[in-house]
């Protein structure tokens, strides 16, 4: 009974440290690495790359050649508008369009995914906006929806259901098609909008429906989507072009936008796109797309026109901080290391980080011949000492630790 | 004899307990406090939506009150054995060793568990006036490591001042120093320690055989 | 029958020796002092009688069981007094005689009650402000009410004043005698021993000097007194000699042997002498003759 409390106390110190230690190493020795800032430009038709050095800030592209900030911000007139404009170095005309202030500024769009915004607690309320309410300003209505067997308006003031309106959708939404209850609810819950254009909520046969309220009223309508289609994450969008009204990631790694009004959903000629490990960028003006991946160690911009039509694709590898000086060392010190909490998801969990070199096996068989001495001053017999060596052996640096301070004492 | 033992912690802690349960239940009374104040000066539909969308936690005060309560609990009961080495007399009652230990530590965890019931039961009884059960469901998950944790603490300061040398004290303390908050009050969102929790709680039902370890090496005479 | 027997006991506190290969024994109904100086191992035996030390090697088994792992049922046929008179002392009399009653089977707690009664405290009062001498009748109570065969009492005269030592002792032998108890004590006061104990067991560093009954030991060990003609000789390397103590020419010595044999061994070696007697001694001054005064 007490070895068995001891061996507990072993791992919970074990755990500990494997937290705790390589945390505190990261902390005093990484060194920041950021991926390069990589965008198009519509006059060069060349990608335009920035990224810090060791002399400070570098703007090059892909031929080699390297720009002041003024030439670079010339190359990228669609982007520092507003900067050009004061240095009265605005073009009238790219590509021979003329340039008009107003459209550019309304087809230009920045999105971003991050991975830990695929993994997050869902708040399973929100809130219905009118979506025509005749004001200028969206207002927050006095209730919220959930959708389970049904869909339930929860009226926040007397925490009660509104029967009536709850009843009203959930017909319309039945009548549509709807199977309860809702996979997922995508939307922009929040009145600092240009205006709402409801949820788009994916039922539980995987039928992408869209509802919003109009005068009180509800308003649904099924998207067709290809047979077999399942979307693992949707991000509304409130672009002031209105083209569309979402990026949908699809379970097999597809980027698609849905337009508005017609409910046309167009699969965009990307591929590479995993929101799991990427972070996504999407950046849109007048002339192109240029949709981002950043991973760990690599980026890649693919380039579409204003037709979504495939342009040019630019990608670059840096090490990984386990390639560089101090993941080296860290190799050959930690056999892994445990975290509570990811970059990667909001949810805390165990997440286990192993060491996928054997180097850190070094350092464990020094520990074990150490640890050799310090059993043979403590006259103890070694058979009875199996197991601390064991965890020596797999837990390197932290299991050293643990069984010492727990020490492996009076147990025949 | 269990009852015996019981009566003898019940008279170490019973104060101790009965002031804790009242701040708990005193903080319960205060977070709604704010809430009802703030559905009457704000709307109710902006405080939902700030807990939904912004991450409020209106239940932020009860975060360190369980540890708190392990705290208090496991040094009401475990001190007072310590002076003197007065636990060579509970040692040698007639009953297993260990069989004292484990009574003790399952009296310190019943009260916790008692007091953190009762807690939650207020809590929960009163916020089911106020808010629907996606936002109860999510403070509720919020609030697991915290009560966990206070089982934690409670489960390693009984190791900690029944350890009989000072230095294993001190390095007992530095496991749980770097245990604790790394791992039950890591930064989180409300609702994201989801899976973390039923780890936990496996990590502290280990952990509650903790005392074993320090009073055996009582018994075997380490100083 | 043993109520305690020690074998082949060897313990260190790190690297220094407290004693090696110890052997001693405590037969039941009969009442045994332990005595040495301090730092001799008093602490450690008893430590190791109540299973709170593990010794090195060696065992110690009352009524035939290792008292590394006392079972229950012997435990509860052992009362033990901790030094200081150490109790619960944040119950009151009341609480603390209703907290060991649930554990002991024969639990009477007339002669408590009895002894309770003769104390100047309140009800309520925690035992935490009672004074020393309220506190060892406190513990001596609960003791008696246990009813052990076996009373293992560590320096049950600390902190008491003569008056409560005498009758802590007078009670305890009554005690003792009338219900055939066996104790096993130590104490720093070995006057107190002396009305106590039919048995001694003295220590002194790393070794038992010795064990026997308290009259056997103090009819066979004597002290003699002489003084040297010459004072510059030595005896201490003699056989014969427990312990010489010796001031210019006034000499005392510690032996069993008899005042005729320590006579003829002057007589034999040529050593002059004068003024030659033998010297009475209590409990204290054989100790302090067998063990030195340093």
């Amino acid at each position: 009974m007490v070895r068995l409390s001891r061996y507990f106390l072993v791992i919970i110190a074990i755990i500990a440290f494997s937290v705790v230690i390589p945390k505190f190493y990261w902390m005093a020795f990484e060194k920041p690495v950021r991926s390069p800032f990589v965008m198009y430009s519509c006059v060069e038709n060349d990608f335009m790359i920035q990224k810090s050095t060791q002399d400070g800030l570098v703007r090059t592209d892909t031929r080699g050649n390297n720009y002041t900030r003024e030439q670079y911000e010339e190359k990228l007139p669609l982007m520092y508008m507003r900067q050009l404009m004061i240095s009265g170095t605005m073009p009238d005309t790219i590509n021979g369009v003329f340039m008009d202030a107003r459209e550019i500024n309304d087809e230009r769009s920045t999105f971003r995914l991050r991975t830990r915004d695929l993994f997050t607690p869902d708040p399973g309320l929100y809130p219905m906006f009118e979506s025509q309410s005749g004001r200028a300003n969206l207002e927050m209505p006095d209730d919220y929806f959930r959708i389970t067997w049904r869909m339930e308006f929860v009226d926040a003031n007397t925490n009660k259901i509104l029967e009536e309106k709850s009843r009203m959708f959930s017909a319309v939404l039945y009548n549509r098609g709807f199977d309860f209850p809702a996979k997922s609810i995508n939307g922009i819950p929040t009145t600092r909008k240009s205006i709402d254009e409801g949820y788009l909520v994916i039922d539980s046969e995987d039928q992408l429906f869209h509802v919003k309220m109009i005068k009180g009223k509800p308003f649904v309508e099924k998207v067709e989507i290809p047979e077999g289609l399942k979307f693992k994450h949707i991000s509304c969008v409130d672009f002031r072009n209105k083209r569309y009204y979402a990026y949908l990631f699809s379970e097999e790694n597809d980027l698609y936008i849905l337009t508005q009004d017609d409910y046309v959903l167009k699969k965009l000629p990307v591929d590479g796109l995993i929101p799991e490990e990427q972070e996504i960028k999407i950046y849109a003006d007048y002339f192109h797309y240029n949709i981002i991946s950043d991973g760990e160690g690599y980026m890649r911009s693919q380039i579409l026109d204003a037709d979504f039509n495939p342009v040019d694709e630019y990608s670059e590898t840096w090490p990984v901080k386990m390639e560089r000086t101090e993941g080296k060392i860290y190799k050959f010190l930690f056999p892994g290391e445990l975290s509570l909490s990811n970059s990667n998801s909001n949810y805390n969990a165990f997440f286990l980080n192993l060491n996928k070199s054997i180097n850190w096996l070094v350092l464990s068989l020094i520990l074990i011949v150490i640890q050799f001495f310090i059993i043979k001053r403590r006259n103890e017999k070694f058979k009875n000492q199996i197991v601390d060596f064991t965890a020596i052996l797999f837990t390197g640096i932290f299991g050293f630790l643990a069984v010492n301070i727990f020490p492996n004492k009076f147990f025949k | 004899m269990w009852k015996s033992v019981i009566y003898k912690e019940w008279l170490k802690t019973r104060w101790f307990l009965i002031i804790y349960a009242a701040i708990g239940v005193l903080a319960v009374g205060r977070i709604f406090l704010k809430v009802q104040h703030d559905f009457t000066f704000n709307e109710a539909t902006n405080f939902w939506y700030v807990i939904l969308f912004q991450g409020y936690q209106y239940f932020g005060i009860l975060k360190f009150l369980p540890a708190l309560g392990g705290l208090i609990i496991a040094v009401s009961q475990f001190f007072p054995e310590t002076v003197n080495k007065r636990i060579k007399l509970t040692f040698h009652l007639p009953i297993v060793e260990n069989k004292v230990m484990i009574i003790m530590m399952l009296f310190g965890a019943c009260c916790l568990l008692l007091t953190f019931g009762v807690v939650s039961l207020f809590f929960y009884g009163l916020s089911i006036i106020y808010f629907p059960h996606e936002i109860i469901h999510g403070a509720l998950v919020t609030m697991t490591p915290w009560f966990l944790a206070g089982l934690a603490i409670y489960f390693l300061a009984a190791l900690i001042i029944l350890e009989p040398v000072w230095k294993f004290r001190f390095l007992y303390a530095l496991v749980a120093v770097a245990f604790i908050p790394s791992v039950f009050f890591d930064d989180t969102i409300t609702g994201g320690y989801s899976p973390a929790n039923p780890v936990l709680f496996v990590l502290v039902i280990i952990m509650s055989t903790a005392l074993l370890f320090s009073g055996y090496r009582f018994r075997k005479g380490e100083m | 029958m043993n109520a305690i027997e020690c074998n082949n006991l060897t313990h260190y506190y790190g690297k220094k020796l407290v004693y090696e290969n110890l052997n001693f024994h405590v037969e039941e109904g009969s009442i045994l002092g332990l005595l040495g100086k301090n730092g001799s191992g008093k602490t450690t035996t008893i430590n190791i009688l109540n299973g709170f030390l593990q010794p090195r090697s060696g065992e110690c088994l009352i009524y035939g069981e290792n008292t590394q792992h006392l079972t229950p049922e012997n435990k509860a046929r052992i009362g033990f007094l901790i030094e200081g008179h150490i109790q619960y002392s944040f119950m009151n009399i009341h609480q603390i005689e209703k907290f060991y009653s649930g554990f002991y089977r024969k639990w009477d707690k007339e002669p408590y009650w009895e002894l309770m009664s003769k104390l100047k405290v309140t009800p309520t009062q925690k035992i935490s402000t009672m004074s020393c001498g309220q506190r060892s009748q406190v513990a001596l109570g609960l003791i008696l009410a246990q009813d052990p065969d076996l009373l293992i009492l560590d320096d049950f005269s600390m902190g008491l004043d003569p008056g409560y030592r005498r009758l802590f002792i007078d009670y305890l032998r009554e005690y003792a005698k009338s219900k055939n108890k066996t104790i096993f004590t130590t104490s720093h006061i070995i006057q107190d021993m002396e009305r106590l104990i039919d048995d001694v067991l003295i220590m002194d560093y790393n070794r038992v000097l010795a064990q026997k009954k308290v009259d056997d030991f103090m009819q066979n060990f004597k002290q003699f007194y002489f003084e040297l003609v010459d004072g510059s000789i030595d005896f201490s390397k003699e056989d014969f000699i427990a312990n010489v103590e010796k001031v210019k020419n006034k000499v005392e010595i510690y032996t069993y042997e008899s005042d005729v044999y320590v006579k003829s061994f002057l007589a034999k070696n040529g050593i002059g002498h004068k003024n030659f007697k033998k010297v009475e001694m209590g409990l204290e001054d054989a100790f302090i003759g067998l063990t030195g005064k340093y």
